[in-house]
């Protein structure tokens, strides 16, 4: 049969105004005849959402976003959109956008609330959670980070506890010394128990000389207070993982050996050979002095000018 | 004597002139749908349906074409693949589609019109018109000029189908994009604005080819000679104004 | 009756028609003369408003047809019927629908009722059984005759012949202007034939207007034609009667 002109232009004319139609839908994500789900969320931050970005659900595309804008009153960012009529979205649910702004793949993630509760009403709201784009994941981990920092500002205590511990373990020269001092200090006080007073000077000058020393430690102490501030500007600023943390103990570890071997000003105190054959020395004439004490213990208790002198 | 202004401005200015004024004859007689009913369907035939199936061809290959060699080109882990659908789907919608139907309808419906005008022009069948006591413009340019307003959108709408469909097809057999992830690509960068700019688009350009082949046709000079002239100007001023009003469409519009 | 008073038209620079001015009784056939470039195809166009003077005025029963609206000028031109060189027959349509397209155009006849007429037109242009052919199937001679019977389908009041001789044979030649006689006296319409075929004129019209380099040289009847010493006239008749031989 033939068709006229009219029918055959007028059918190609429908053909295609469906075609069209139903193309726009099919591209929107809508479904081709029934009608749509509406919903609305409101974002404080759109993070670069626009009409034709996809509403996913756990990871499933689901809808598409039909339009964002300024709400002229509240001045927050609405977002309508619209799912599948089939996805229940109860209340509960909650959007988020997600995706990656630079890169132009922006989404809007929907969470279900639980099944239990009603539907969400045809144009209704959806409760919004603050973006979570790459930043806001470094926000979220802030806290274990200082965490970190905490844990190597402990990790700090510790050397300097150990520091301590060098000091107070008997294996320490200087340890051994202070003992050596002490053993002489008892005989020169067994020896002058009558000479207390002045042998109390002498002792008051060998604490002048632990003051001397306790000084020296704690100008130490600063310096490595300021090592330690250092080591935090680092950390603040790199925020590097826990791995390059890892590193910074091993760095303590190598301070802390070369301290007991005798590198750093510390370690040099607490080494330094001439410094401990100064003392050596010294208390060596103080035992020889105490020798020539008991020989002579007269000759002393007249020149007791001398101990003053030490 | 020395002209004061030279051809080169002059001409183009005329004829600028003698075409708004066909038009605007045109106008006059659209409303005198009796004179010119039965020539319109027979227009809109020749201009649309009689140009579909070169043009849903042309429409498939650009598509399945553009498919393989923009597959070709995003070699990057980091693109999605599915980034080629969003590709091919906006530049069939918002260039492909009304171009390639642009050009195939500039040479072929414009070179027609020109021709068959041209044709009528030198015979006398136009003066013939006239001494009838028709309106020739009425009679001959409004339904040529409406049936491609008309029918260039439906062009446009089964270039897109092809264009689009042409390209999912050839992603999925030569195994370039994998359907489902044409499909996501083309949905996540969707616009709904793009295929209504598609369809200005291809509203204004079936309104120049149309008019511009018409006047072209109907101002033919010099016999068979001039209908050749008439036909290869129409087919090359047509593509140009597409062309231009391209541009200034995209700058307006998007 | 149509009256042509003092038209000047000139296409740049070049000055086609000056002063011309000729008068068209009703109910006679006119020859309008000249050789080829005189003119007189240009004061055809005017005398249907397919071009418009410089100055002077074309009157068709009293009406200015330039100073009359487009839509009043195709009423006018509805009077006439105009036969083209080249026929300009439609050529998308087949020889009954170009004769039956003013009809269905212009009246309210029923498909039975044209179908009629198209046949009394066709018969009498002696070509009953063309109908169905295109113009292209026709012959040069049988176009002109279709387009013929298509110019008095509307039974116009005036019909305008533009060289309907020209580049016939000399036999197809006196068909053409046996049929321009017959419609002439069956019809009584006023026939205006623009040619420079004299032979034609002798055989059909009753008045001459002679065009000679844009201007109205002489004006007469046939018989005034015959004995005028006008030399200008004397040298275009002699030269046709010599080309075309003693009939």
């Amino acid at each position: 049969m033939k068709y006229s002109n009219e029918i055959k232009v007028g059918l190609t004319i429908i053909v295609a105004a469906v075609i069209f139609i139903l193309g726009i839908r099919y591209f929107e994500d809508l479904p081709l005849f029934d009608s749509t789900y509406d919903l609305v969320a409101e974002f404080d931050d759109a993070g670069g959402l626009i009409g034709g970005n996809i509403v996913r659900v756990n990871g499933v595309s689901v809808g598409s976003v039909t339009s964002v804008y300024i709400s002229e009153t509240t001045g927050k960012v609405i977002v309508e959109f619209h799912v599948d009529p089939k996805i229940p979205v109860t209340e509960g649910s909650h959007a988020t956008v997600g995706g990656f702004d630079a890169l132009g793949v922006v989404r809007m993630d929907l969470t279900l609330g639980p099944s239990s509760s009603p539907r969400i009403p045809e144009g209704g709201l959806v409760a919004t959670s603050a973006t979570s784009d790459l930043m806001a994941d470094m926000s979220a981990r802030a806290p274990a980070m200082l965490d970190s920092v905490g844990r190597v500002l402990e990790e700090l205590d510790g050397v300097l506890v150990e520091a301590n511990t060098i000091l107070s373990t008997p294996e320490s020269d200087l340890r051994r010394t202070l003992a050596a001092a002490r053993g002489s200090m008892s005989q020169v006080e067994a020896l002058l128990a009558g000479e207390r007073d002045r042998m109390v000077r002498i002792l008051a000058n060998a604490d002048s000389l632990t003051a001397d020393l306790d000084t020296a430690m704690g100008e130490d102490g600063e310096a490595l207070t300021s090592l330690m501030g250092q080591m935090e500007t680092m950390l603040a600023t790199l925020n590097e993982d826990l791995e390059r943390f890892q590193a910074t103990n091993e760095q303590i570890d190598t301070l802390l050996r070369k301290l007991n071997e005798g590198e750093g000003t510390l370690g040099m105190l607490i080494n330094d050979p001439s410094m401990y054959h100064r003392m050596d020395s010294t208390l060596n004439g103080l035992n020889a002095l105490i020798a020539d004490f008991q020989d002579n213990p007269g000759r002393y208790l007249k020149e007791m000018k001398i101990v003053d002198l030490f | 004597m020395v002209p004061l202004t030279p051809d080169i401005i002059i001409n183009p200015i005329s004829a600028l002139g003698r075409y708004s004024q066909l038009l605007f004859h045109a106008f006059g007689a659209v409303t005198e749908v009796a004179s010119y009913r039965k020539n319109l369907w027979r227009q809109m035939v020749k201009v649309g349906l009689d140009s579909l199936p070169i043009v849903m061809l042309a429409a498939t290959f650009s598509g399945a074409v553009s498919t393989v060699q923009t597959s070709y080109q995003l070699v990057s882990p980091l693109i999605p693949r599915s980034i080629v659908g969003a590709i091919i789907t906006s530049s069939m919608i918002l260039e492909l589609g009304a171009v390639v139907t642009g050009f195939i309808l500039a040479g072929r419906v414009g070179a027609r019109i020109a021709a068959e005008l041209g044709t009528m022009r030198v015979t006398e069948q136009i003066d013939a018109l006239e001494t009838m006591g028709l309106n020739s413009v009425g009679y001959l340019i409004v339904p040529r000029v409406v049936a491609g307003v008309v029918m260039f959108p439906v062009l446009y709408i089964a270039a897109c189908f092809c264009g689009i469909g042409g390209g999912m097809l050839i992603g999925e057999l030569g195994g370039f994009v994998p359907l489902e992830e044409f499909i996501y690509g083309a949905r996540e960068y969707f616009q709904p604005f793009d295929p209504i700019f598609g369809i200005i688009k291809s509203l204004v350009f079936g309104f120049l080819i149309t008019s511009i082949s018409c006047f072209k046709g109907y101002y033919t000079q010099g016999g068979a000679e001039g209908v050749g002239r008439a036909t290869t100007q129409a087919a090359v001023a047509s593509c140009v104004f597409l062309l231009l009003a391209d541009l200034i469409l995209a700058v307006l519009l998007l | 009756m149509i009256r042509v008073s003092h038209v000047n038209k000139s296409f740049g620079d070049k000055h086609v028609l000056k002063d011309v001015s000729v008068d068209i009784p009703e109910g006679e056939t006119i020859a309008i003369i000249g050789r080829s470039g005189s003119g007189k195809s240009v004061l055809m166009k005017h005398l249907i408003g397919l071009m418009q003077p410089d100055s002077g005025s074309v009157t068709v029963d009293g009406i200015d047809i330039n100073a009359i609206t487009y839509a009043e000028l195709r009423r006018v031109r509805r009077h006439f019927g105009v036969l083209f060189q080249g026929g300009a027959l439609f050529d998308s349509m087949n020889a009954f629908e170009n004769v039956a397209f003013p009809l269905r155009t212009f009246t309210e006849m029923t498909e039975a009722d044209i179908s009629r007429v198209v046949k009394e037109c066709l018969a009498m242009v002696e070509l009953e059984d063309v109908g169905a052919k295109l113009p292209s199937e026709l012959s040069g001679g049988m176009q002109k005759r279709v387009a013929l019977a298509r110019a008095v389908a509307l039974q116009p009041r005036y019909i305008i012949y533009d060289e309907p001789t020209s580049g016939l044979d000399p036999e197809t030649s006196n068909t053409i202007d046996e049929l321009i006689r017959n419609l002439a006296d069956r019809l009584n319409v006023t026939s205006i034939v623009v040619t420079h075929d004299m032979h034609s004129v002798l055989n059909i019209a009753d008045r001459a207007a002679f065009i000679y380099e844009g201007r109205m040289h002489w004006t007469g009847t046939i018989e005034a034609l015959h004995h005028s010493d006008d030399q200008i006239l004397k040298a275009f008749v002699t030269a046709n009667e010599y080309k075309i031989g003693p009939s």
